[in-house]
């Protein structure tokens, strides 16, 4: 409809709402009965009741209203009766203007179905002719194409029949190529028909082919030939059919002879470095054979793309029997500038494959054999170390003691085990540096780890040290049995002045040894990359330091231990074999004084060669001499009368007076640490025989006689033994023990009287230097 | 290490140089010792801890003939115990009964129930049956190994089997195998020596030179504990008798004396002639673990054995013994008559007291 087709201002809308009410009645019906309360707006509504809207207004507006509402009135009905007539005539334009176009439309139609017949009948003709043209022409070229196709067959059977002889022109001029092609191209109708027809054919063409294949091969087993020509005959061959697995299984094993020559040659490199000591000539052999081979496998791969992987096996090989030739080498001790030197050989050749297999990652994988065997190395250098020091230390002692007591045994001894402790490490430090400071690209990459290597070395070197050090001082049996064994190295029977030397070389080590590798560590191998930060350095001073103190101690303890031991030993027989309670009355000093002295010697002599002389702090007895029979008035006393329950009365016998006066002197300590003085060491070892001392003589009982030996022998023992030692005061109430302790065992114990003593010791103190005439 | 004077003490009259833990006494801790004195009237005193365990009571002092080198008490009759005691010049042993009723005694005397008198050398010690009753005893001299039966009630002994140690072997004391009852360790200058009782015949030796005392581990099979002169202490598995499986320091001087804990495994007491008592922790695992566990430690040393050092005396330490009844109680001796006792339980790990 028009009406929507229409621009909706207020005065349409009204209008189309109007006609749509007006179109549908039932909306009307139903909002009909709703109406009746309409209001003054409901003027527009289906439902509008005149009268109701008359009432409506006269009763709610005033005559002004009501003539105003008139005039509005009016003039709306004026206007809309205007709409309604302009839409009339527009509903009327446009009837008759379809009207008059559909009368056009007749009018067209009119002459056009005697057109479309005139078209059918010329189509039909058209059909017919072309039909006609068809028919004819159909005959004859049937028959062209049968004599094409003819024609064809023809020409194939002449190429078979020529087969032979062309093959034969190719063979004649080297060809080979397009004779495989036309072999190729003839095959199938020899396989089609090659047993009928054309056997002849086939016979001659295949032993032509044979004569090909066999040159084929030459061609490419040849090594004259240039790699394109043999890489052509290879792919001629597979297009052949010809097995060429078993040709490339065969120049593979060439290959491999010729690495065999290889290795020969390697090994011949390394004799050659070995007695030439010249790093720079003897690589020609080598080189020759490498170039070789490299060259061999460059043809291979060209010959045959795919083999790839085994080529990088076989040359994985060749580096790996390189290692292993070195790691060889490497245990019979070879200097670094040899080590590298052959380094430097393996890597040229690992770089001179890698040019020919690209990706083979032979450099990688020599890295990681290369890894191993600088590895091995480091520590192989190391043990090398540890072992020179204990043979310098074993060698030098040993050959001393053969050649008689010399003076300064032992300290010649420490002096150059000294030596050969910081000097040889020094020198492995300095070796070792060549490793770093070489350009080799290989060493260059593991910088970082040897680095980390050196400083794990020395860490374990140390240890080892120590180990073999307690091997040596016989300490350790476990150690001993399990490393020394292998080790095949004998500790037949340790010398005391051996330890002494070990106590020195500790504390060496831990004083000036060590801060000087520390120090050479820092300055050349520092700034390690691999280990990470959260382990820490390889190398440890610091737990080093604290091995070797506490080595040096624990040698000490050992030192004075065996020495005391052999008095020991002495004592026990001393005070075995006599009968203590038939002794004799004593004539002179007993001889194991002399002994005992003489160990004492032994003793001094050994510990002036090493140890430091202390600081001397002999203090004269003097308000400290109390004399162990003397009575003195003591609180203690009463506190452990009070302790006991024994009878006063009777507590007041000598023994517990000299109990008492004990009480008093033990403040003097018997068992102190000991230092590394000689003074100090010297003095405990004099502590303990005499503690040792002591022990026997509580364990025996004496007649009176016996009391008066073990008094003769103390007393001459006091003088000489108190020279000795640094703390008199330990050795006088020592002395003054062992004396009281043979009373308290004595059955009759009545001393000497103190001339007939003097007299005694006068008498050995001239004995004693009449020998000491005689004897130089 | 300095250990605070915190044992109790109790003073004999003389030297003394043997204790010993009186095993049958079940309701109280006491212990009995005699003294060592040449000269004098030598004297055995019966010491109990008080139950507040705050003082050692004399319960009993008896004379005794001769000085005594070595006491043990009966292990199935609190008032019998032996004693091997010289006189200067010849030595003796006897088994010695307390009389009963002797606190009301003015001057009590010991009974002697039986004298072991077929000695003829020095004697060393006299073992025990290791545990109940039993009358088999060992007396143990120089040369010779004596097995005795004793009739308590007849008051006899007699000698069931001797057996000599062999020439230039001279036996300096032993210990009586509590795992096997057949078997006694007796040490020897260079060796131990294990003995068959049912054969008497030499089963079995180590290689141990200056061994002074010996005492098995009575919580674990074939371990042995030995303390020599210089060395120290070792411990042995008697199953591998080639070489010790732990060795300890031991003392600034010689080791005397060794006790293994009867309750408490790897505990062990040693009595120095440096006048101290130290106090080790030495566990030992038996069986398979051992060689891995002695491999793990042998490189570190990081656990020192020793937890205590008793120094709170005045003279070398010769004997000790601990408690049965209370195991973490012992008794030491130095020779100047001193008795302590300690308590060792500030030192027991968690796991003992647990």
């Amino acid at each position: 409809m028009g009406v929507d087709d229409v621009p909706l201002d207020d005065k349409a809308k009204r209008m189309r709402d109007l006609l749509s009410s007006f179109y549908s009645p039932d909306h009307a019906m139903s909002s009909s009965n709703s109406s009746k309360f309409a209001s003054l707006d409901a003027i527009n509504t289906i439902s509008f009741d005149a009268d109701q809207y008359m009432n409506l207004l006269v009763r709610k507006s005033n005559l002004e209203g009501l003539l105003q509402k008139h005039v509005e009135m009016a003039a709306e009905i004026k206007n809309l009766d205007t709409d309604l007539q302009m839409l009339v005539y527009e509903n009327y334009n446009k009837f008759i203007s379809a009207t008059e176009t559909i009368k056009r439309m007749k009018n067209n139609i009119v002459g056009m179905e005697a057109n479309m017949e005139q078209l059918l009948q010329k189509i039909m003709s058209v059909q017919s002719r072309s039909d006609g043209v068809n028919t004819s022409l159909f005959e004859k070229r049937e028959h062209i194409e049968k004599l094409h196709r003819t024609r064809n067959l023809l020409r194939k059977l002449q190429f078979i029949y020529d087969l032979p002889a062309r093959l034969g022109k190719c063979i004649k001029s080297d060809a080979y190529a397009d004779a495989v092609r036309f072999y190729t191209g003839a095959m199938p109708i020899f396989k089609a028909y090659g047993d009928s027809s054309f056997q002849d054919c086939r016979r001659a063409s295949e032993e032509a082919m044979t004569t090909i294949i066999k040159n084929l091969q030459g061609k490419l087993f040849s090594d004259t030939e240039s790699i394109q020509a043999r890489a052509e005959a290879a792919m001629l061959l597979k297009q052949l059919d010809f097995p060429v697995d078993s040709l490339k299984a065969k120049l593979f094993e060439k290959l491999e002879q010729s690495l065999q020559d290889i290795h020969l040659n390697t090994e011949d490199i390394i004799n050659v470095l070995e007695d030439s000591n010249d790093t720079s000539i003897p690589t020609t052999a080598n080189d020759a054979s490498v170039h070789e081979f490299v060259n061999a496998v460059q043809a291979y791969q060209v010959i045959f793309p795919d083999s790839e992987k085994q080529l990088v096996k076989l040359s994985q090989d060749l580096i790996t029997k390189h290692f292993e030739i070195t790691e060889k080498s490497i245990k019979e001790q070879i200097s670094v500038a040899k080590f590298l030197g052959i380094l430097r050989v393996i890597w040229r050749d690992v770089l001179l494959m890698n040019e020919v297999l690209n990706e083979s990652f032979l450099p990688d994988y020599s890295l990681e054999a290369a890894q191993q065997v600088v590895k091995q190395f480091v520590s192989i250098t190391f043990s090398h170390l540890v072992r020179d020091i204990s043979d310098a230390l074993i060698v030098s002692i040993r050959t001393k003691q053969k050649e008689g007591g010399e003076e300064n045994a032992l300290q010649v001894a420490l002096e150059t085990s000294k030596n050969a402790v910081l000097k040889g490490s020094m020198d492995v430090l300095v070796d070792l540096h060549h490793l770093l400071d070489d350009n080799l690209g290989l060493l260059q990459k593991l910088r970082d780890s040897i680095v980390d290597w050196v400083q794990e070395g020395f860490q374990e070197f140390f240890r080892a040290l120590y180990n073999r050090f307690l091997l040596l001082s016989g300490r350790n049996k476990s150690v001993g049995q399990t490393q020394g064994l292998t080790e095949g190295l004998v500790v037949d029977k340790v010398l005391a002045g051996l330890v002494l030397v070990l106590v020195q070389l500790s504390a060496f080590i831990e004083q000036t040894a060590i801060p000087k590798i520390t120090e050479e560590i820092a300055t050349s191998f520092s700034g390690s990359g691999v280990r990470g930060y959260e382990s820490g350095p390889a190398f440890v001073p610091g737990e080093i330091c604290r091995i070797f103190r506490s080595a040096g101690e624990e040698f000490l303890h050992h030192y004075i231990t065996m020495r005391t031991q052999r008095v020991s030993l002495l004592l026990k027989k001393r005070f075995k074999a006599p009968n203590w309670v038939k002794h004799k009355e004593p004539r002179e000093v007993h001889m194991f004084v002399d002994l005992f002295l003489q160990e004492l010697e032994a003793v001094g002599s050994e510990v002036k060669q090493l140890l430091p002389q202390g600081v001397l702090r002999k203090h004269r007895r003097s308000e400290s001499n109390g004399s162990t029979t003397s009575s003195r008035s003591n609180p203690l006393r009463d506190d452990k009368m009070s302790r006991t329950n024994i009878n006063t009365q009777r507590a007041r016998s000598q023994l517990l007076e000299t109990h008492l006066a004990k009480l008093f002197k033990q403040k003097v300590e018997i068992f102190t640490k000991t230092e590394f003085t000689q003074e100090s060491v010297v003095t405990t070892i004099v502590k303990l025989c005499l503690k040792s001392l002591l022990e026997f003589v509580r364990l025996k009982t004496f007649n009176r006689s016996g009391f008066q030996q073990i008094q003769l022998d103390i007393q001459f023992l006091r003088a000489p033994v108190r020279e000795t030692v640094e703390d008199e005061a330990v050795i006088d109430f020592l002395l003054d023990e062992v004396t009281v302790g043979a009373s308290e065992r004595c059955l009759d114990p009545t001393p000497l009287e103190p001339p007939i003593l003097d007299k005694l010791i006068q008498a050995k103190l001239a004995k004693k230097r009449e020998q000491n005439a005689i004897a130089p | 290490m300095q250990g605070a004077s915190s044992g109790i003490g109790y003073g004999l009259k003389y030297q003394a140089r043997c204790i010993s833990d009186v095993k049958a006494d079940t309701d109280h801790t006491s212990f009995i010792t005699g003294t060592l004195s040449l000269r004098e009237e030598n004297e055995v005193h019966l010491i109990r801890l008080s139950s507040g365990g705050t003082e050692l009571i004399c319960e009993g002092l008896f004379s005794h003939p001769n000085e005594i080198w070595d006491l043990s008490s009966c292990p199935f009759d609190q008032r019998i115990f032996s004693t091997v005691f010289s006189t200067g010049e010849s030595y003796g042993a006897a088994v010695w009964q307390i009389p009963e009723l002797y606190g009301q005694l003015n001057s009590p005397q010991l009974e002697k129930i039986a004298s072991l008198d077929a000695h003829s050398g020095k004697i060393n010690c006299i073992l025990w049956w290791p545990s109940g009753r039993n009358d088999k005893l060992i007396s143990i001299d120089e040369e010779n190994l004596f097995l005795w039966s004793l009739d308590c009630s007849r008051k006899a002994a007699q000698v069931q089997s001797k057996e000599s140690a062999g020439m230039l072997h001279y036996l300096s004391g032993g210990a009586w195998d509590p795992h096997d009852v057949n078997a006694v360790a007796a040490t020897c200058e260079s060796s131990i020596q294990f003995w068959d009782l049912r054969t008497m015949n030499k089963t079995n030796s180590i290689e141990c030179a200056h061994v002074r005392n010996v005492d098995y581990d009575t919580k674990k099979k074939h371990i042995l504990v030995t303390a020599e002169d210089e060395s120290g202490i070792h411990v042995w598995d008697l199953r591998m008798p080639m070489v010790p499986i732990k060795e300890l320091p031991g003392h600034a001087h010689w080791t005397w004396a060794i006790a293994c804990n009867p309750e408490y495994d790897g505990l062990i007491l040693s009595g120095g002639t440096d006048s101290t008592v130290n106090l080790w922790l030495a566990p030992t695992s038996t069986g398979d673990g051992m060689t891995s566990e002695s491999m793990v430690e042998s490189p570190t040393h990081l656990v020192d054995p020793l937890l205590n050092s008793y120094s709170d005396y005045e003279d070398s330490v010769y004997d000790l013994a601990w408690s049965s009844r209370e195991p973490w109680i012992f008794a030491s001796l130095s020779y100047d008559g001193r008795v302590v006792v300690e308590s060792v339980k500030p030192f027991l790990s968690k796991k003992w007291t647990q």
